[in-house]
Formats: structure tokens, sequence, C-alpha cells
């Protein structure tokens, strides 16, 4: 009956107590004797009253809002007001600059830091989404002890007595961490460490790179990841190096990547590149010549090009013996003289942990020069700094039961790490067991002591991750729950406990700030780096010794798996990487780049080997190495080498058992995950260590048939621009939505064209010239196919913005991901080998005679004289008409009231964006709330909006700067320059939509000048 | 008598009906306690439409999710139904409305059944533009009305609101066209009833209704008037119906040939479905002298027509596509055609176009069996003609990226079926409560009272005891 | 009897609904339309005296108006600026001196009960020093003037071009408790727009977008 208690419910945000006992609960009691024996006359009558009483209780008073103002305004803080701050990305080393939206008080939104030297400006999809990493409500919100909550007081004095004991017995302390770039912390642990007789500290990387660093040291005698240079490799040779995708630091690579393949700089760069690799990865996509090569044959082909090079070089290469090439011998030939042609320009890379292999690619890199050019010793980076070695190291003493205590940060070994039972068991035998872990997980569960960690946004930190900038992290919220900065609990358990400010404080009055000449006074310099959230000193110099020769040894056979077996390359998604953030479903329903699969891992088999083995998608098979099994769908996998199988590690975390709950339950809605509940199957049992190295790629594996079907949650069904064979239209095979051509095509067109670029377009015919005027701003987006690489930043930052939901396998699997931007992604070229990959992001084209407008009944979908194309949720009816006559279908329908139970993630919610209910349509709005924002701000600073204000999400987070937004109305925008670009072209042009969005060409390096090689 | 049966056209009505036994053979359905075929039937239909209600409430209360549509193919059943049974309702109106003003005088014993079928169809149509909404609360939206929003009108470009119009300006017409024919009928009703509820009510809507001259040519004049203000709609309305599809830009729906198309659709599937229930009411209520098999002939005879219009149709668009040169055009038409849904396009084509070739034959149009089964078949054609233009043309649009399948989910499946169930129920209803033929309007072609012999007093007195006067004077003075 | 029992619940029920509509037609709201609305305040802050008789600018207290949407609630310190000094009404503070100075004493320190709600909430003590035995509270002020969660208003533009306060809420300093005087309707909004487009704003040409997107995402 009340109205106050219902409508509060629904409506104001503070809970007060009711101020009176009367509502329903009194009726219902009373009504229930009674009701149970009513004749007709009384249930009439109670009926009457009931009326009466519902009519006078509703008009009565309604809703109550509050507003609760703060008691002591802080300085330069206004209600409403969203407030930039720098910081550092730590989702995973790569330490990536970002700006952190807050928005009163709580970070709304990850940007990248334009001024960053590391990521320019980029944030990948893995930093955009660990904001909801924040609002994880499954993370730690205090010390565990013995898996019982306890207070820091008595988790350290547990901790330290037993350490007391331990440093008098003189017993071995190990600290096992990921890399650690911060050097803060490096030296907090040096003094933790010091106070025992044997302490080490041991750095391992889930996704190890180690045997580049051996490599480097037997070649060069310095341990440590050299920092390649992309932007200014003219030639560029990766072999199963996936640098844009999940390689080491994708968005530091791609940004150069970028910078050195731009078509319109004068005189025009594009690097050359070529990708030698035996599956299909994101960087195979974008490569201009790729080749299939077994991993086993990695180091053969390597020695080949080492030999041609050495060839080129005069050097001395013993090359005898080498089997024959896996690679045919005309392109290495031809490879070998572009690299040489373009010595002290050029890189190859590996991705190899053979380290054989990696000295090899040093032996090249050396021959060409490209030391100190396009790979630097001098300036090394620290974004990787694991040693398998120094891991086997100490899984042997955890075997013998030597540790006595074990620490353990930001690593997750026993899933991570093959064999993980076993190393279970041998650390239930560890007497101390503190791991600093954020979650319970599979490694933290065994733990003594969880000393939780705090999020990347809620502390003070610093990362080195490549030598001369040093980046800051500042906490952007207040921590939620009682965690503890690992800086803090080591100065406790070192005896004196600190706070981490002071802590970083003095670290960088100590190390920081000695190295740069800039500022004079520290705490000058101390706030300009708080301020641009990193600052650039001088990199202690690690002299590299010269060229060791000796260590160069030709691989002269590769490793083929026997008859009927297959050889296995575990390769880390885009989105999920070593399953650090399995988490987080954002990155869960993110779609993988190349296969579109969301939800799941899978073994990718190359479609000739599923022809033979008659393997079709979804099929389950059972995978069989070195003595562990994992049983996953199948996905028929195009460009990847017949004789490999591929599965992508990170999945079937403890812990997605929570994705069961993601979707919309309704009556025939499946839930998310496995049998087990879990997301995917981890795949790391099928690692191996070997060569003291953690191997990935190319163990022997069995792959058996089940008799059962797994289906695989693909975004794409169609995955060609070719019609299906079985409907030819003579003539018209291939749509031409996406527009293929080679640098050399482009190149001629443009001498032909005379300097000044293609003349426009002729103007279309259009029967309503007028029909929609744009006065003042006409906003447009030019997304150039050639930069974009399709890693899916744009897809999280725009779910990040626009507080889009998540919905689960079950509504992906039946066609109702939510995502406004999606990438389409497109397979071309006939063969098997020369099958080669278009990305296309496809968002709302904001037509200007859009199709959607005209057919909304009641005007909830109309033109602004902005040229946006409008979307008012609070008008729609959801007729779905303008979705079905949308010829891009970037529209999205609320199917259901999509679950938003987890009240924390609700914080990560844009408050500049309305959350959609049930029954409405939605679709990309061009970031109309950041429009607005930027011209109210240009208002009331009484300037005009200037090109580059108002940026989108998806355009802000873009690591290789594909897309371009502005005002056309504009000459001189950055985006009416790129309309003007002789690569602009419209999507569906010919039907006249007048779409928004202009799309570049892609244009590959390739030698055949033909306009494309047809998609199909 | 026999050699005046010669002269004259052969009886509309067979069995020498007097006019008093035309009254008590249509009012014996109405008195007396319903046989168990009734029962039977009514509670199954009832049932049905329990199910169906069932199904539209879980819809309501969850979401659109419920159904199999996704982000590529927006409407699947939801619109086919619609269209399916708005296309029922036009052969109600065509026969009673456009046939009554091309003086076809057999229409009489079908049109009151034929007419309360277009009812209970335009009914069934009309629930889904409601439910398959987003939000259906909020369907009022659709009409424009004053408001404190700036004003905000609707967008008078968008067929959907045409649609809204079209569709209640259907509705009302068809039911007060229906109710006027009953008003006689009432009347009689009235007269023989027993005091009670059925005499007040037929009372009450019989208008008091008294036989005399003066009534009969005032109710003449109504009656021909409404059908000519009926006429129209039978085009009018599944024209606006076709442009929702035709004036978007989707290939296989942006079609100029569809408005024809439609309305000849929508006539051929109601004929069917007229005959369908026709045949079953003539079994079931015993009144094979009043729906001969000359009825089933011309009918059938009008589905050989129709259905020629509808199959040439279906290869005009597909020629135009091909011809066209372009080819999203020429794709969706050979997608609709040889695609995943191939095997529906076959069902349409074979159902539409060839089975009812078979009427050709005067010994099938003649066999009530046979017959019936074609018609059957002719209606599932019809739903699955609007399931191929609507998920056929979506589900592979112009983006391959977002090409998708469409799966209906069983509560679709219930809702479909529950719409039948309510067609069913309210039909039988009707023909338990009101009755099945137009009294009035077959007396007026029985031969009775054309023969000068003894026709006439006799009519007299038929009419008398039917509480009825003899209208043949008064229907030629209306006819002249 | 039975039937008698349940027809007196019944009544009792319609009747403690009676009452219950009673006393709440103090703020009887139609929803939707909220004009006139005026909800008691947990403090009796009366605008006529700040904003009418003092003067004090309305930027003065809701900065945010200039620089944010929202024009925002002044905090608690905000206030403190002048009741730091100002205790209670001049004429309280007056008669305590001349009592003081008669009795010539240290004129004792007079808190009017409203302001001393001020102080309450910052846990201020006798002599407006914090007093930890207290603690914070915050005051929770009735929202007066709301919109509905998909319309997104921003005071900046309009401040900017010089729309005056006034305008949508009324002669706030005339009011000793605000009431809403404007139905905020959408109606409302749209056609102020449109007229400014014309018009102009204070003399200046404006353009007041009435694209749905200005308000509406």
């Amino acid at each position: 009956m009340d109205e106050k208690e219902t409508k509060r419910y629904w409506k104001s945000l503070d809970e007060r107590k009711p101020d009176h006992a009367f509502p329903q609960d009194e009726f219902r009691e009373e009504f229930g004797v009674p009701a149970m024996q009513l004749d007709r006359r009384g249930f009439l009558k109670a009926a009457g009253f009931t009326a009466a009483v519902a009519a006078i209780a509703g008009c009565s008073r309604a809703p109550v809002q509050k507003a609760i103002p703060y008691l002591i305004q802080p300085e330069e803080l206004v209600a409403g007001k969203s407030y930039y701050y720098a910081t550092t990305c730590a989702a995973c080393s790569a330490g990536c600059g970002v700006l952190v939206k807050t928005r009163d008080g709580r970070p709304v939104k990850l940007e990248g830091n334009p001024q960053h030297p590391v990521s320019r400006g980029g944030l990948c999809a893995v930093g955009q989404a660990s904001l909801l990493g924040l609002y994880d409500s499954q993370r730690l919100t205090g010390p565990l002890s013995g898996g019982k909550p306890a207070s820091w007081e008595e988790a350290d004095g547990a901790i330290l007595s037993r350490l007391t004991e331990i440093r008098a017995k003189g017993g071995a302390v190990r600290f096992l961490s990921g890399t650690v770039t911060s050097p803060a912390l490096r030296a907090q642990l040096g003094q933790f460490l010091g106070q025992f007789k044997d302490a080490r500290h041991v750095m391992y990387d889930a996704l190890s790179s180690s045997a580049i660093l051996d490599a480097q040291e037997q070649t060069h005698g310095v341990r440590a990841l050299p920092h390649y240079d992309f932007s200014k490799a003219e030639v560029l040779a990766s072999f199963d190096a996936d640098f844009l995708g999940a390689w080491i630091a994708p968005v530091e690579f791609a940004a150069g990547y970028r910078a050195g393949r731009a078509a319109e700089a004068t005189p025009p760069r594009f690097s050359s590149h070529a990708q030698i690799e035996s599956r299909m990865s994101l960087t195979g996509t974008k490569a201009d010549r790729r080749m299939l090569v077994a991993p086993g044959e990695m180091g053969l082909a390597l020695s080949h090009l080492a030999a041609r090079i050495a060839r080129l070089s005069g050097a001395v290469f013993d090359g005898a013996g080498m089997a024959a090439s896996p690679v045919p011998e005309k392109v290495l030939e031809e490879l070998a003289a572009r690299l040489w042609s373009a010595r002290g320009r050029s890189l190859v890379v590996s991705g190899s942990q053979e380290v054989a292999a990696q000295v090899l690619v040093n032996f090249i890199n050396q021959q060409l020069g490209n030391y100190g050019a396009t790979v630097d010793l001098e300036k090394p980076s620290s974004q990787k700094m694991g040693s398998d070695r120094a891991l086997g190291a100490l899984l042997g003493e955890l075997k013998a039961g030597k540790v006595a205590a074990l620490f353990l940060h930001g690593v997750n070994p026993v899933y991570e790490l093959p064999h993980g039972a076993a190393l279970a068991e041998a650390l239930k035998r560890v007497p101390l067991l503190v791991n600093l872990s954020e979650r319970v997980d599979e490694t933290s569960g065994l733990a003594h002591f969880i000393c939780p960690d705090r999020h990347f946004l809620e502390s003070w930190n610093d990362a080195e991750a490549t030598a001369g900038v040093v980046s800051l992290s500042q906490p952007a919220i207040h921590p939620l729950g009682n965690t503890r900065a690992a800086l803090e609990s080591l100065a406790a358990w070192s005896g004196k406990p600190q706070a981490a400010y002071e802590i970083l404080r003095a670290s960088w009055r100590e190390r920081i700030f000695p190295r740069q000449k800039k500022a004079a006074a520290f705490d000058a310099f101390w706030d300009q780096s708080v301020h641009d959230g990193f600052a650039e000193v001088g990199a202690r110099a690690e002299k590299s010794k010269p060229f060791r020769k000796e260590a160069v040894r030709a691989v002269i056979n590769a490793d083929v798996p026997a008859s009927g077996m297959f050889a296995l390359n575990l390769y880390p998604k885009v989105s999920m990487r070593e399953g650090r953030h399995a988490h987080n479903p954002w990155l869960q329903e993110l779609p993988d780049p190349v296969s579109k699969v969301a939800w799941d891992n899978y073994a990718c088999v190359a479609p000739g080997a599923a022809a033979r083995l008659g393997l079709s998608e979804g099929d389950v098979v059972r995978l069989e190495a070195n003595a562990s099994a994992v049983e996953l769908p199948v996905l028929v996998q195009p460009g990847q080498q017949e004789g490999t199988i591929a599965v992508a590690l990170g999945y079937g975390r403890q812990g997605t058992e929570r994705f069961v709950q993601v979707g919309p339950k309704w009556l025939f809605g499946k839930k998310t995950g496995g049998a087990d509940g879990r997301v995917g199957k981890n795949a790391a049992p099928l690692l191996r260590f070997s060569g003291g190295q953690l191997q990935y790629a190319g163990q022997e594996v069995r792959l058996t048939r089940l008799e059962q079907k797994s289906p695989l949650a693909c975004t794409q069904s169609h995955h060609t621009l070719t019609m299906p064979k079985s409907l030819p239209i003579v003539g018209n095979e291939r749509r031409e939505i996406v527009r293929e051509t080679t640098l050399s095509a482009l190149l001629n067109s443009r001498k032909a064209a005379g300097e000044k670029g293609v003349a426009a377009p002729a103007a279309v015919l259009d029967l309503w010239p007028k029909d929609h005027p744009t006065p003042n701003h006409q906003w447009g987006m030019a997304i150039d196919l050639t930069a974009c690489t399709g890693c899916s930043a744009c897809v999280v930052a725009c779910q990040a913005e626009n507080n889009i939901p998540v919905v689960g396998k079950d509504e992906v699997l039946r066609h109702r991901e939510m995502h406004w931007m999606r990438i389409d992604r497109y397979y071309s070229g006939e063969g098997e080998d020369e099958v080669s990959v278009v990305h296309q992001p496809m968002l709302c084209q904001q037509c200007a005679n859009a199709p959607c407008e005209t057919v909304c009944p009641v005007l909830a979908t109309v033109h602004s004289d902005e040229g946006l194309n409008q979307q008012v949720y609070n008008r729609c009816i959801g007729t779905r008409y303008c979705a079905n006559n949308c010829p891009y279908k970037t529209r999205r329908f609320n199917w259901f009231d999509y679950v938003r139970e987890d009240h924390l993630a609700n914080l990560a919610l844009n408050p500049d964006v309305t959350v959609r209910s049930r029954g409405i349509m939605e679709k990309c709005t061009f970031c109309v709330q950041r429009i607005q924002e930027g011209k109210s701000e240009a208002k009331r600073q009484g300037a005009a909006l200037v090109d580059g204000d108002v940026q989108t999400a998806c355009q802000q987070s873009c690591p290789s700067q594909a897309i371009v937004f502005g005002d056309l109305n504009d000459a001189q925008s950055r985006v009416s320059k790129a309309m003007k670009n002789s690569r602009n072209y419209r999507v569906l042009g010919e039907f006249n939509f007048r779409p928004s969005i202009g799309y570049l060409v892609v244009a590959r390096n390739r030698a055949e000048g033909g306009e494309d090689k047809g998609n199909g | 008598m026999a050699d005046s049966t010669v002269v004259l056209r052969p009886p509309l009505i067979d069995g020498h009906k007097t006019f008093a036994q035309v009254t008590s053979d249509v009012c014996r359905g109405m008195e007396g306690k319903p046989t168990p075929l009734w029962w039977a039937s009514f509670l199954t239909a009832f049932a049905v439409l329990m199910v169906g209600a069932a199904a539209v409430g879980y819809l309501v209360t969850t979401g659109i999710g419920t159904w199999g549509a996704n982000r590529t193919v927006g409407w699947a059943f939801d619109i086919t139904n619609f269209v399916f049974w708005i296309g029922i309702g036009h052969a109600g109106t065509l026969i009673s409305a456009v046939l009554y003003l091309l003086r076809q005088r057999w229409r009489t014993s079908v049109n009151r059944a034929a007419e309360a079928m277009t009812l209970f169809a335009v009914m069934c149509a009309g629930l889904f533009p409601v439910i398959h909404l987003g939000r259906p609360w909020m369907a009022y939206w659709i009409f424009p009305y004053p408001n404190t929003r700036g004003p905000l009108w609707v967008n008078f470009r968008s067929p959907l609101v045409w649609d809204a119009f079209a569709i209640s300006t259907y509705f009302t017409i068809s039911l007060v066209f229906w109710y006027v024919g009953l008003i006689p009928d009432l009347a009689t009703v009235r007269d023989r009833a027993k005091e009670g509820l059925k005499k007040k009510l037929s009372g009450l809507f019989s208008l008091g209704w008294n036989g005399s001259t003066r009534t009969w040519s005032r109710y003449e004049v109504v009656y021909l008037l409404l059908a000519g203000l009926a006429t129209p709609l039978v085009l009018s309305v599944h024209t606006i119906v076709s442009w929702d599809f035709a004036t978007s830009v989707i290939p296989g729906w942006h079609t100029t040939i569809f408005p024809p198309y439609f309305v000849a659709g929508a006539i051929f599937s109601g004929l069917a479905m007229v005959l369908t229930l026709m045949l079953v009411a003539r079994k079931t209520m015993r009144l094979e002298e009043y729906i001969t098999i000359r009825h089933v002939e011309v009918m059938c005879k009008l589905i050989i027509a129709t259905s020629g219009m509808v199959g040439l149709a279906y290869a005009t668009e597909f020629v135009t596509a091909l011809y066209s040169g372009n080819p999203y055009e020429q794709f969706a038409f050979l997608n609709r055609a040889f695609g995943p849904w191939g095997w529906a396009y076959g069902i349409m084509v074979s159902c539409n176009v060839v089975i009812p070739q078979l009427l050709w034959s005067k010994r099938i149009r003649t066999n009530i069996a046979i017959v019936f089964v074609i018609s059957i078949f002719v209606n599932i054609g019809m739903w699955f003609e609007r399931f191929v233009i609507i998920v056929t043309s979506l589900h592979r649009d112009y983006l391959p990226s977002s090409w998708a399948d469409y799966r209906p989910t069983p509560i679709e499946i219930a809702i479909l079926a529950g719409t039948f169930g309510l067609f069913f129920t309210c039909f039988l209803l009707f023909c338990r409560f009101l009755p099945v033929i137009a009294m009035a309007e077959v007396k007026g072609v029985l031969n009775e009272g054309r023969e000068p012999a003894h026709g006439h007093g006799h009519a007299q007195a038929a009419g008398k005891r039917a509480g009825l006067p003899a209208r043949s004077s008064a229907m030629e003075g209306a006819r002249g | 009897m039975r039937s008698y029992s349940v027809t007196l619940l019944l009544a009792s029920g319609l009747v403690v609904s009676l009452l219950l509509l009673a006393n709440s037609l103090g703020d009887v709201r139609i929803p939707g339309n909220q004009l006139g609305y005026s909800p008691v305040q947990p403090i009796a802050f009366s605008h006529r005296l700040h904003a009418g008789e003092l003067q004090i600018r309305c930027l003065y207290c809701h900065f945010g108006a200039e620089q944010s949407r929202h024009a925002g609630i002044p905090a608690a310190s905000v206030c403190m600026n002048c009741h730091r000094f100002v205790t209670a009404t001049l004429g309280a503070m007056r008669a305590e001196e001349e009592a003081a100075k008669k009795e010539n004493r240290k004129p004792r320190r007079v808190i009017s009960p409203e302001i001393q709600k001020i102080y309450d909430a910052l846990a201020l003590d006798g002599n407006l020093q914090r007093d930890p035995k207290n603690n914070l509270t915050p005051i929770a002020w009735t929202k007066i003037h709301n919109l509905p969660d998909f319309v997104y208003f921003d005071h900046r533009p309009h401040v900017a071009v010089g729309v005056t306060c006034q305008q949508c809420h009324g002669a706030v300093e005339t009011m000793d408790r605000v009431a809403q005087a404007q139905p905020l309707s959408m109606g409302w909004c749209v056609n102020c727009h449109r007229t400014a487009t014309q018009t102009g704003i204070a003399g200046k040409a404006v353009h007041a977008s009435i694209d749905c997107a200005r308000c509406h995402y």
C-alpha cells in the first residue's frame, strides 16, 4: 500500500529507515487468515476496499530524492566534473601510461596517456578492461591467515615471528614474482631479502621471453631484453613473434609499427613485413608476406636465413649438414636480400623459446647492423625479466623441500606452469607460504597467509619498463577494502613499516632524481613527474660486450612430430593473455580478433587437417601431450600450418565459475561455462620445460576425436566477402565491403593523379540535397584499415565508455552480443598458404540518409543538426524496425534486462551515459556525451571547439591511431583531410546512405601491382 | 416446378427450402444443447488459447529475448503471423463487400461466416504489432496525441504508423459491416427466443427491428453504403502492410511489386481459410444444402485465379531481381530459393502455386475431402510465404559479417498456436450463439416466391411464422 | 460474523491510509509534474535572507553551476566561511552585546538553533573547534528540482550564455523555503530553446539546440 516504501526502493539512493511501521506486511498477515474462507460478498468487499486504499495511497507523495553535499569541500573538486590523473597501467608488465578519468572520487575510464613515451596514447583491450578489475567483488578485502580473515597486525605478527625463526636457522627464503619493473619495489625487495643469509628473488613470466634474454647474455654478455624499435624498421621479419597481439608490449610495438607504415608521408614510409609462423596470429594478419612453418622448423628456417645473411655480409657461418629449408629457397633469398638492402633499418624478431634460435636472431641482427639502431641493448627494456632457468632451479628446491619460506607476488604457478598438481604438493610442504595475490586462486589458495596487494589504481608505485623512462602510479580512488600495497607489506616485514607514498618518494629521491638534469629541486621534479605520470631520465648504461661469434650454432634439422601426431602451439589470446584477467567479463566476451570466438578456448586446426580427420567446428577432441590431456572443441582456422594445433592459454581459471551468473536468466537460457562451470580449459599442463626454457610451441601432441559437440560462441558466421559457392552470382561473387590495394599500385595511381592527390569523387545526385543541414558541426570519422591491426582495444574502450552490458555465451551464440563497435574479420586468398586477412571496425555509420530514421514510428531515432544519427532511449518502444533496416547491422537491441546485480561492478558505469533498460534499441552514438561535454566546456571558456578537443573512446584507445574523429565542416580538421585521401571510400557508398564514416583502403607492401587479390 | 427449375438458373440453395425451413435450419445450431463435437473442439481451442496467453504473459514479463530473433533477424514469427492473419481477414471483406457489389448472390450463404472470420483474424493479427514491441506498455505512443513533450508527434513517414491506422480502420469497418448484416437475423433470433437473457440481448442488439418495408429499404441502403466503404479496404489494408517491407532498403523487401502481390496473396489465403471453415461448418452443422458443392466450386475457382496471381508475383520478383543487375538483390533471391531456407521457399511455392493447380479438374473441385486438404495446404503455404519474405531477406543482407541464422523458441511457437486457439475459440462461440448463415439474405435467393403458382402466399405464411415478412419485394427494390 | 470482521479490518485499513494521505497532504505531488514542490529541509535555510537581503551571489554557494553540469549544494565548510562568525541573527547577537556591556562581561556566544545544526554536522564544540567525541554527519537536503534519469541537464552552457538562475528556479531570493517554480517538463525546455534561438539571450545570439541528443544520451 505505502507508496513511500516501494517507490523509495526504486527511486531514491539513500536507504533511510522507514519512519513508521504501517506498510503492507500488517495487511498481509491479517488478510491471510480470513482470506482463506472469503465468500463472494466478502471478496467483492475486500476488492472494493483494496481498490479504494490503493487509490488513496496512489495519490500520496511521490519519491523523495536526497542530495548530500560534502561537509568539507575538497579543493579543486567540483561535483559532476571529471578529473584525469596520470598513472601507469599494471595489467601487464609493458608499463603503458594511462590517464584515469575519475568522477566524484571513482575511476570510470582508463585512457592512454598521449605524452607517454612507451605507449604514445594507446591502450590495449586488457588495459582498458583492468578498470573493471578494480571493482571486482571477488578481490580480497583484507589479509587471510590460514584461509580465515585476519587483521594486518595478526598476519604481520605471525609472519615476522616465523621469519625470525627462519633467519635464526638460516633457512632459504625465496620471493617468486613476475617481472618487477618497479625500481622502488626491487629496492624494497633487496632490503627485505637482505635480512636473510640464503634469500633469492626469482622472477618468471607466465608468457616467458627468457630465451631472448639468455641469448643476449650468450652473444652480448648482457642478460637483458633489447628494446625493439619497430618504427625504424623498414624491413621486418618476425619468426612466430605476435608483436601486434600479445608479445611483450603490443601497444608500444603497434604504435611503432604504424609509424613505420605511413603511405601518406612524404616520402612514403612503408615497411615490408614478413611473418614466418605456424598459426594465424594477429600479427600474421597484417603481414605483407606470410610463410607457414611448423613450430619445430623455426630454428632451421632461421639458420637458413642466417646462412644467407652471413654470405651477404661475408661473415663465417657454419651451416654444414643443414636440412632443406622449410621456407622456399626463393622466398628466403628474397627476404635475405631485402633485409640486407635495409642494413641498420631492418629488424628480425622471434617469439621462439629456443635459446639457439634466439642466438641466430641476434647473429642476423648483428650482421645487419641493427644493434644500436632497431635493436637497443644500451637502453634495454625490462618488460620481461623472468628467467626460466632460475624458475627451474626454484622448482627443484621446492621438490626437494629445501625452501623454508616462499613469498609469491603477481604469479599463479600452480595454474600457469606444467605439472601444477605436483607443484601444489610441493608448495604444501613449504613451512611458510605467503602470497600477495589480490584474490584466492589456484596458488594463493594453498598459502598460509594471503596479504592482498592493491589494485594499481589504488596505490602508489612506479615502473621502469624501458630504461630511462620511469613511470609513476598514483592512487585514483580510496582503497576498496583493507588491502595493502606490496611495498608496504615488504617494508613491514623488513621491520620498518612505512607508507607506500613515503617509500616511493624516498626511492625517487635516491634513485631516479639523480639520473636527470632538468629539475634542480626534487619536489619540483616529483610534482612534475606525478603530473606527467612519468619522467625521462638517463638510463644506467648496461655496457654490452662485443658479439661472441662462437655462441652461434646453426640448428641443422627440424624436430617434426611423428606421423599421425601434431605439433602443439600454445599461444596467448589478445584478450586473455596468460589468464591473469580471466575474471574480467569484458575480456571474456571480447571476440578473439582472428577467430571471432568469445567465452572459450579451442583447438585451432588447419582446414586441410580438419578435412583429413573429418573434423568440423565444435567437435570436441582430446589433446594429449607430455602425460596430460585437455579436451577442447575444434575451430577450423584458415592460414594455419597443416601439422600444427594451436590452443590459447589463460582459460579454465578457478573463479570463472562466477560467469554462470553472467547472462540473462530465462526459461530456455543456457548457462555460460563448461561442465566444471569454468570458462574454457587450462592448456598449461601441455607446456613443457626443455633446454631450461618454458616451451610454448613444438611439443608433440596426439589428437583423438570424441563423439561430442560443444558449440563455439562465434560472432561471425560467414568469414569471407565471397558469396557461398552454392549461390554463384556470375560476376558478383565478391562484395566490395573492404577494398585492398598494394603499395606499388597506390603510389602509381598517386603519380598518375599528380602530386595534389586524386580529385574528389564526383558528387552523387541526391533527391534531398538540403535534407539535413549541419550549420555548426558535422561529425565524421575516418578509419584507416591499413593501420588497424584488429587488436580490439576500441571494442573494450567502447564497452567501458558506454555502459555496454555483458550478455554471456548463450546470448552470443544466439547472435545477440551487445558491442556497439565490432571488428569484422574477412579471410581472403585462394589456397591455404596465402590466406590473408582484413579487419574492418564496424560501428554505426551515422548515415545522412539513414534508413533507420524513416522507419521508426515514434521518432526515437532522428538526425541531429550536427550530422549525428541520434538514438533516444527513453522514446524507443522497441519495434526493431530500425535494426532490420540498417544495412550495416550495427544496432543492438536490449533483449532482456541484463544482469547488473554486482553493485561493486556497477561503480564502473559511466555516469554520463544512460544505462539502457529492457526492450529498447541502442547503438554507437559517436560518444555524443563526449561531444556535448566538449561543447559545454568550450562554451564555458567562450572558446571555439578545436580539432581534437572531442575524441571518441575508440579513437582515444587505438594504439595505431587508425581512427580519426572530428568536424567535417572544418576543412583543416584531420578527419576532413583523411576524407580527401585518395584511399578513402564509403562502405556501401553506392546506395547513397551517405555514411559519416570513411574507410581508408587496406594497402599492403606486396609485389603484385593488381588492385587486390580478390577476397575469397 | 421441375421445368421452372430448368428455365431458371440452378438454385443456389438445394432442397427447395421454404423460408421457415431456412430459419429453423440455421437457428437449429443455436438452439438446444451444443453437440459433444462442439464441446470437444471448443475446449481444445480454448486450451490452446490459454497456452498462447501464458506464453504472451511470459513474453511481456521477460522480454523479446524469449523469442529466437537476433541482431540480424529482428522480425520473424511475430510479423509473419501478423501478415498472415491480416491476409486471412481479407477474404471475408471480399466476399461480403466486393461480391455484394458485384451481385454475386451465391455469397449469401457464406458471407456471414466469412465476415466473422475477418473479425477474428484481424483480432489475432492486431495482437502482434503490440506484443512484438520491446516495451508493449508504450504501444500508445504510436498514435499522435497532444503531449507535454514539446510537443512530440509520431513519425508520419513510418509505415508502422500507417499500419496502426489501417488496421484499426479495417477492424472498425468490418465490425460495423458484420453487425449491420446481423440485425435482421438478430430480430429473428429475438422473435424465436423464449423469455430470458437471450431474448433480452438479441432484442437489444436487433435495435427494435420490425420487418417493415421502410426498415428494409433503409437497411439495404446502409448495407450498400457500408459495402462501398469496405471495398477499398480490401485493397488498401494489405497494400499498407506490404509497405512495411517495400519502403525498406533490405534486398528482398525493397520491391515495388509488393502491394498487388500482397493483396492477391491475402485474398488467396483468405479464401482458403473460408473454404476450410465452411467445409467444417457444413459438415458439423449439417448445412450441406446451404453451402452446396456449387459454392465450394466457385471458391475453388477463385483460389485458382488468386493462386495464379501469386505464382506470377513469385516469378516476377525473381526475374526482376536477376534482371536488376543489383548483386545484393540477386543474391537475396538466389539465397531465398537455394540458401539455408530453401526448404521453406519450396513449401511456399508447392503449396501456393503447384498444389492449387489440381483444382482445374472438376472431379477434384467437387471432392470435398480433397478440396479440404488443398485448402489446408494453401493456408500453410501462405504462412510460409510471409516467413520466407521476412526471414530469408533479413538473415543474409549486406555485410556478410553479420549474417546469422534464426531458430524459433517454444515461446514463439506457443504464441502462434495461441492465435489459432483464439481464432477458433471465437469462431466456435460465434457458431454457437449467432446465425452462421445470413438467413435474411439466403431467403432472398431462394426460388421460393419467384414461382407464381403458390409461392407467394406460402411465403407470407412462412414469413409470418419466421417472424419475417417476405423481403423479395424489398430486395428487388433495393436492387432495381 | 467473519465477514463482519473482514469489513472492520478493511475499513480500518481505509481509515489508516486516509490518515496517511492527510499527513502527506502537506506535499502532495502528482508524479511527473512537481510544480510548486517545496519540501521541508533539514535546516530552515532561507534564500530570502541570504540571496535577498544579504545579496549573496547565487554562484558564491552554488559555484558548480559555472564549471560543472551540477550547480551543487554548498558544503557545510562553505557555510562556515560566514557562520564561523555569524552564529545567530544580528538582533540576538546585538542584544547579547548590549547585555554584556551592561554587566560588563565578555559577550557569550549566542547560537541560533538552525545554525547550531551546521555545527553539529561538522561536529564542532561550543567554541567552534572540532570535537573528536562526535563524528561528522552529512546534511541530507531534499532535492527539489528533479529530472528523469535519462535527461542530462548541464548548467555550464546556460550560465555561460547568461540565462539567469531565476529563469528556471524562480525568484529564489524571495523564497524562505525554496519551491519548484517551473514545470521542468520536456516541452518547457524545448520551447525555451526554440525561442532562445530566435530571440537570443541578453541581446546575444545563441544557438540553443533542440536535438534530442542535446539532453538524451
